[in-house]
């Protein structure tokens, strides 16, 4: 609307953000978590003077290095990137909202690099004190950067009393801050147990030295899950009414809901009567099966927590498709296409018979012959609705979804979108609806031959 | 025009900062970016040149660059993030359609930085056990790097050029959209200012690695020879000569060239005119500090700190006929600055005190490096 949509096909542009968030705190949480296990054990190995144990710090900070500092950053800036292409509105709110915060972060970011660089290039020449002293700035630095974040991502899920005050303070100490901060300290904690003890399985031959590993580990990895356990009550307690009913209301979301549980009490299990009760259990193996739970048990949270927002980008501010519900009644009056920047141009470029006087001609829409109603019909789809739903074929594709829908149940179903809880309202004119169905009824398909409902004789007893 | 109104007029809420706020630290973001970045877009070739060559002082200068070059990735992504961050708040309303048309290819720069960061890992890593005898897969690591890097600085000027273009929006999108949604297959190619600004930089870049070179010799590199010493100065006359005519000629074809007539009259008419005429001349004084050096009758390490310092300046003069560039460019279509404000100072205030405490903490942090590497025998 106020910016071009970005068309990815099948795919959809804001799978491209679900897939690399996730990919992105599956390490940024262990960049969090990493820097407490590297300043907690460094401080152990020096005061108990654990040569080996040293030895196996120093090749886990080179480990911890090039993932974090690299894939981690790189991949945490790919989010930023990835946003403003996919979602530019509720980017720009959030940045005009929260740039101070950003900032802020980028301060303890700076910090985070030059502690992490110091911890392990300096690893040797640093007096025993000083070591220990700058690891802890980065496990400080890497935690505050973790609030920092978390107050303007959990914003997006509940931004309180925001809608009213416009102020930082009140956006950033938003419902959800408090529950989403102890989730994600716990699953920094939990998530870098379990990277520890994949990474220590295979770098480390002497039994003593992996079962210490395992056995010491075992108690954040245990506490981590209870913070994540009781940050994620605190987060549905916390969640706006329409983001339970949808966690209730949506099939697939039941059945990830099922599956966090499964995965979670599977991790639990395995880290309490694995590295808690018996360290010597950590085989390649058993530590690489607990890792990928808990990396699966964390893509299902992110991806839950992605997903009850919907029809919204940012609750009751920014809409999916990049308008803001204040805009809608506007919309429905002037036009969709009149209403948007982009839309409005590409009317106007290529269907010029449509304006009158600069404005675009609303009765003069369904005058198009057949072929440039589905054209326009598949602009206005593209606009409203792929920022969720790929066309014909592709993630979540409205053709099969539609699949033997008469014209009128289309329509109807158009026109009544918000009647589903997680549909955001349609934003056109009611010949806008028109112009949709066209390109809908194009897309999809004729229902299945051989089906039988009751309607017909059955022809064997 | 189409193009004008593809930008949208309406504003949801004010600016969280002062413009000049927004300005400073956008300009002074990419001119601190600007050092690391100069390094990994012509340094990091140039080191792969001279490890490969006969020289031995050229492969030493080489193996210590492209060991420091994983923290200077490092810094230059970070650093990069402040520029990143302010041209959002004051510039999204061209920022994100110019990079949505390119949207591969602006998403492709994240896919391109990452294998590039590595590569570098693994080149320098390979240094660790033998600064000669480079595996050939290391070797191919490095400049797979090398060419990563050139191509993000060619994506960055397409992403940017077409930011302060809103005329070549239209041609893009009409080329490339499905139903009037942006494919993101666009590139800038053909803006006339895109080439000579992506060959601009690259001259700078020649210039900034010249000084980086001086500098490592002074001041981190406690081990060298008279010899090499001397090779580097040498070293450093002839790439900052070569940068700073491969600079001359670029921005001679940017301004005279390409520069819109409405540009070109903004920015020779006093005072702008003070600006760009300091912007062609200042890469003029760290030159002549580096080639009259042993005329120079001031110790080698004051030198050389008023050379970078000298350097710094160049980039940062850039940086500010950059903005002002883009702002005469962009207030052909908007007036960035009619944009209402409705300022944070509490987040301010707290951005700020941060800063300071954290610049605090990062000296304390410095210097415990220092005094721990002034104590060990190496």
């Amino acid at each position: 609307m106020h910016y071009p949509w970005w068309y990815v096909p099948h795919l959809t542009a804001p799978m491209l953000i679900a897939v690399i968030a996730t990919v992105h705190v599956l390490v940024s949480h262990y960049a969090v978590g990493g820097g407490l296990f590297l300043a907690v054990e460094l401080g152990y190995a020096y005061r108990v003077k654990d040569r080996d144990y040293l030895a196996y710090l120093k090749r886990h900070a080179g480990f911890f290095i090039l993932l974090t500092v690299v894939f981690g950053a790189i991949t945490g800036v790919g989010i930023w990137w990835t946003i403003a292409l996919a979602s530019p509105l509720a980017t720009e709110l959030l940045i005009r909202t929260f740039v101070f915060g950003w900032a802020t972060e980028w301060v303890f970011f700076v910090l985070e690099l030059a502690s992490a660089f110091i911890v392990y290039y300096c690893w040797g020449k640093l007096a025993e004190k000083t070591h220990v002293t700058m690891a802890w700035i980065y496990a400080l630095a890497a935690w505050i950067s973790l609030v920092l974040i978390t107050g303007i991502t959990a914003f997006m899920s509940n931004p309180g009393d925001w809608l009213d005050k416009r102020d930082f303070w009140t956006a950033f100490f938003n419902p959800q801050f408090i529950p989403q901060t102890i989730a994600r300290t716990g699953g920094a904690l939990l998530l870098t147990s379990l990277y520890v003890y994949f990474h220590a399985s295979l770098a480390i031959k002497d039994c003593r030295l992996r079962d210490m590993i395992g056995s010491r580990s075992a108690r954040p990895a245990l506490a981590g899950a209870i913070m994540v356990t009781v940050g994620g009550l605190g987060w549905y307690l916390f969640l706006p009414e329409s983001a339970k009913a949808i966690l209730l209301g949506v099939a697939s979301l039941n059945i990830l809901i099922a599956l966090i549980f499964a995965l979670t009490i599977i991790t639990f299990f395995l880290l309490y009567f694995g590295p808690y009760r018996n360290p010597g259990w950590l085989s390649p193996g058993f530590a690489g099966a607990l890792f990928l739970f808990g990396l699966a048990a964390f893509s299902t949270g992110e991806f839950i927590r992605e997903a009850v927002r919907k029809p919204y980008v940012i609750y009751n501010v920014v809409l999916g498709n990049q308008i803001q519900p204040g805009e809608v009644p506007k919309l429905r009056n002037q036009g969709y296409l009149e209403g948007g920047v982009w839309t409005k141009a590409f009317v106007a470029k290529n269907y010029p018979q449509t304006i009158s006087q600069g404005s675009i001609e609303e009765n003069r829409l369904l005058e198009l012959h057949a072929a440039d109603r589905i054209g326009l019909g598949k602009t206005l789809f593209q606009y409203h609705c792929n920022d969720c739903h790929a066309g014909a074929v592709g993630y979540s594709a409205v053709g099969p979804l539609l699949r033997g829908r008469s014209r009128e149940q289309v329509r109807s179903l158009i026109e009544l979108l918000d009647s589903y809880v997680f549909m955001p309202p349609w934003a056109g004119t009611s010949d806008e609806a028109e112009l949709l169905t066209d390109y809908l009824m194009s897309i999809a398909p004729h229902r299945p031959e051989g089906m039988r409902l009751g309607s017909q004789p059955p022809e064997v007893r | 025009m189409v193009s004008q109104t593809l930008v949208d007029a309406a504003q949801a809420a004010g600016l969280p900062a002062p413009h000049w706020f927004i300005q400073f630290f956008k300009v002074l973001g990419f001119t601190l970016h600007a050092v690391p970045m100069n390094l990994w877009y012509a340094g990091l070739l140039l080191a792969l040149c001279l490890h490969l060559g006969r020289n031995q002082h050229g492969r030493e200068f080489a193996a210590r660059l492209i060991a420091q070059m994983p923290v200077i990735i490092a810094v230059g992504v970070n650093l990069g993030i402040v520029p990143l961050l302010f041209i959002q708040v004051a510039y999204y309303k061209f920022f994100y359609p110019a990079t949505i048309l390119m949207a591969w290819f602006w998403l492709g720069i994240i896919v391109l930085l990452i294998p590039a960061y590595y590569g570098v890992y693994v080149y320098a890593w390979g240094l660790r056990n033998s600064e000669t005898d480079i595996k050939v897969w290391r070797r191919a690591a490095g400049w797979v790097a090398a060419l990563f890097f050139i191509a993000i600085g060619f994506i960055f000027a397409n992403g940017m050029s077409l930011m302060d273009h809103v005329d070549r929006w239209e041609e893009i999108w009409s080329k490339t959209n499905v139903a009037g949604a942006a494919l993101g297959t666009g590139l800038n190619l053909g803006d006339p200012t895109l080439w000579p600004r992506w060959l601009l930089m690259f001259g700078l870049a020649l210039g900034t690695t010249a000084v980086w070179a001086l500098a490592d010799t002074v001041f981190f590199n406690r081990k060298t020879a008279e010899e090499y010493n001397r090779w580097i100065w040498k070293f450093a006359k002839i790439v900052y000569t070569v940068g700073m005519i491969w600079a001359a000629a670029a921005g001679t074809w940017y301004v005279f060239g390409t520069w819109s007539e409405e540009l070109r009259k903004t920015m020779f008419s006093f005072p702008a005119v003070l600006l760009t005429v300091l912007t062609a001349l200042a890469p003029g004084l760290p030159w002549i500090l580096i080639v009259t050096e042993r005329r120079c009758p001031i110790n080698k390490r004051l030198l050389v700190a008023g050379i970078a310092l000298a350097q710094l300046g160049v980039l940062g003069i850039n940086a500010v006929s950059r903005q002002v560039v883009q702002n005469v460019n962009i207030g052909m279509v908007f007036d960035v600055f009619s944009q209402k404000t409705d300022v944070q100072w509490g987040p301010m205030a707290m951005f700020l005190a941060a800063l300071v405490i954290g610049l605090g903490i990062l000296a304390w942090m410095l210097a415990q490096v220092l005094k721990s590497s002034a104590n060990s025998p190496g």
